[in-house]
């Protein structure tokens, strides 16, 4: 993993700031702009948005600010930095680690997982081969979405998904658009249900986590970076699908955890799992049961009653703000409106 | 007395000087024979290892001859830094430091500079091509500086002696 000392910001605001990781992917002049910031604009940074030619965004909780060339907020568009070819080439060959030939999977799906969990969207001209796409080229776009972890974001949630009955948990999906803190929420009550919540769910449970995209647990050389709780097995890097079944061949997982269900052969491995006596514990984007119930495969699965749980996350109240907790086999609301 | 002992100076400096021009005629084909066995390696690493450019250039550092070994460290220490540099450019610096102690000349020198401006920036095939042509350039610089080497070596290591043998004979 890139060392982040050599920012020189140890004991200063800029070392707490959970996107420090991204800093080290920017070219020079971006870094030091973001780095001019103020500290309450940087500490709710969420994504930072590079289009060539373009003004230099940033996408804050509260909404998006320009950057101007002195580090500060900009009022107006032509006050703002523009991104330049230079800037975008270098950001590239900063974000692939000069090594853009061992990143040819992750070009095909569109992003990169950096260091610390953090990803790199990338747009550009894809180049196809039999229809499908090969590969990205003359990459012009870039959103680093800035992962945090969120100790105790699930605490309110947990009493929900808990079944204190058999001390284990019900078969949730966590449903929210993106950027409405599903992985974070995740994270935290994966790392709550494997240590274990006292008067709650006392021992943990063994987890199993298919971390498709090193986003959750942040693995660096297949070591979690983030915690993810004691009992917490980690496959990195694998699709969730052959993942889940590996797992649980291969671990004796009591749950499985993974994000972003949504492809065909990702629910038929779920099913599977669901009647293999493990628990589940996933996310999906929509913004509401009934979006998710129009969506061909989610659609079967909703219907078939399987699922326990659908925790509905929004960002009315700030990102990881729980809407709704809905029954999956009533269909009724558990709970409305749980505190963060 | 003093004129022997000057006449020996003579002699043994000007020989020195021929033997070092000679060494560097014996020494460019054998780094260039390791350079080629270290871009092999590095076209390995990055073909069928999918290995990150500063892993890779570590591992050769690592495995190949100590000669050429410190262009790979020294490129791979400062991608490894993250101050923003490009692949480009650290193996530029890495170049030059390794160029100036090295017996290679400019035309050598054009050659690894060319590969490091492709050095990381495209697809797997598009490096391997890269590489492959950069190792042919390799390749055929060696033969030329063996031809050189077996015309000169001896040349130098003698004409250095016999001229300063001539500049005493000359001088006494």
């Amino acid at each position: 993993m890139i060392s982040a000392d050599f920012i020189n910001c140890k004991g200063d605001r800029y070392s707490a700031w959970a996107g420090n990781e991204i800093l080290l992917v920017l070219p020079l002049n971006i870094r030091r702009m973001i780095s001019t910031l103020p500290g309450q604009i940087l500490d709710s940074v969420e994504e930072i948005r590079v289009r060539q030619g373009k003004p230099l965004l940033l996408g804050l909780s509260s909404g998006d600010i320009f950057v101007n060339p002195e580090g500060q907020p900009a009022r107006q568009v032509g006050e703002a930095y523009h991104v330049t070819a230079a800037d975008m080439e270098n950001l590239i060959e900063l974000i692939s680690g000069s090594s853009l030939y061992a990143l040819e999977e992750e070009l095909r799906t569109g992003f990169i997982t950096l260091p610390g969990g953090h990803r790199a969207g990338i747009t550009g001209r894809a180049v196809l081969d039999g229809g499908k796409v090969r590969t990205l080229k003359n990459l012009s776009c870039c959103n680093l979405r800035v992962s945090r972890e969120v100790t105790g974001a699930a605490t309110g949630l947990l009493p929900h998904i808990v079944n204190k009955r058999n001390g284990s948990i019900y078969h949730t999906i966590l449903v929210s658009p993106p950027r409405c803190g599903k992985t974070t929420m995740l994270r935290d009550i994966i790392r709550q249900i494997s240590g274990g919540v006292p008067g709650l769910l006392y021992p943990g449970l063994t987890v199993g986590l298919v971390d498709e995209r090193s986003e959750i647990a942040g693995c660096y050389r297949g070591v979690p970076q983030r915690d993810v709780g004691i009992r917490t097995d980690v496959l990195d890097g694998c699709p969730k699908a052959e993942g889940m079944m590996m797992l649980l061949r291969s671990m004796g997982p009591q749950v499985i955890a993974a994000d972003e269900i949504g492809r065909r052969e990702d629910v038929d491995a779920m099913e599977e799992v669901l009647n293999a006596g493990v628990k589940i514990l996933l996310t999906a984007h929509g913004s509401t049961l009934a979006e998710l119930a129009e969506r061909p495969v989610l659609g079967r699965l909703i219907r078939s009653k399987m699922i326990e749980r659908y925790v509905i996350l929004s960002r009315s109240r700030g990102a990881g703000t729980v809407e709704n907790i809905v029954d999956g086999k009533t269909f009724r609301a558990v709970a409305v409106g749980v505190r963060k | 007395m003093i004129k022997l002992l000057g006449a020996a100076m003579v002699v043994a400096s000007s020989g020195i000087g021929g033997m070092t021009v000679a060494g560097r005629y014996s020494r460019r084909p054998r780094e260039l024979k390791s350079l080629g066995y270290a871009l092999q390696m590095l076209e390995t690493e990055i073909s069928y290892g999918a290995n990150q450019l500063k892993v890779a250039l570590e591992q050769v550092a690592n495995r190949c001859d100590k000669v050429v070994a410190p262009l790979f460290s020294r490129a791979a220490a400062e991608l490894s830094a993250a101050t923003g540099i490009t692949a480009a450019a650290a193996w530029e610096n890495s170049l030059c430091a390794y160029y100036r102690k090295s017996a290679l000349n400019p035309q050598d020198l054009i050659i690894l500079r060319s590969l490091g401006s492709s050095l990381g920036i495209s697809d797997r095939a598009d490096q391997v091509k890269h590489l492959n042509l950069a190792m042919e350039q390799i390749k055929s610089e060696n033969t030329k500086a063996e031809d050189e080497a077996a015309r000169n070596v001896k040349l130098w290591n003698h004409l250095g002696f016999l001229g300063g043998l001539l500049v005493v004979l000359i001088l006494y």
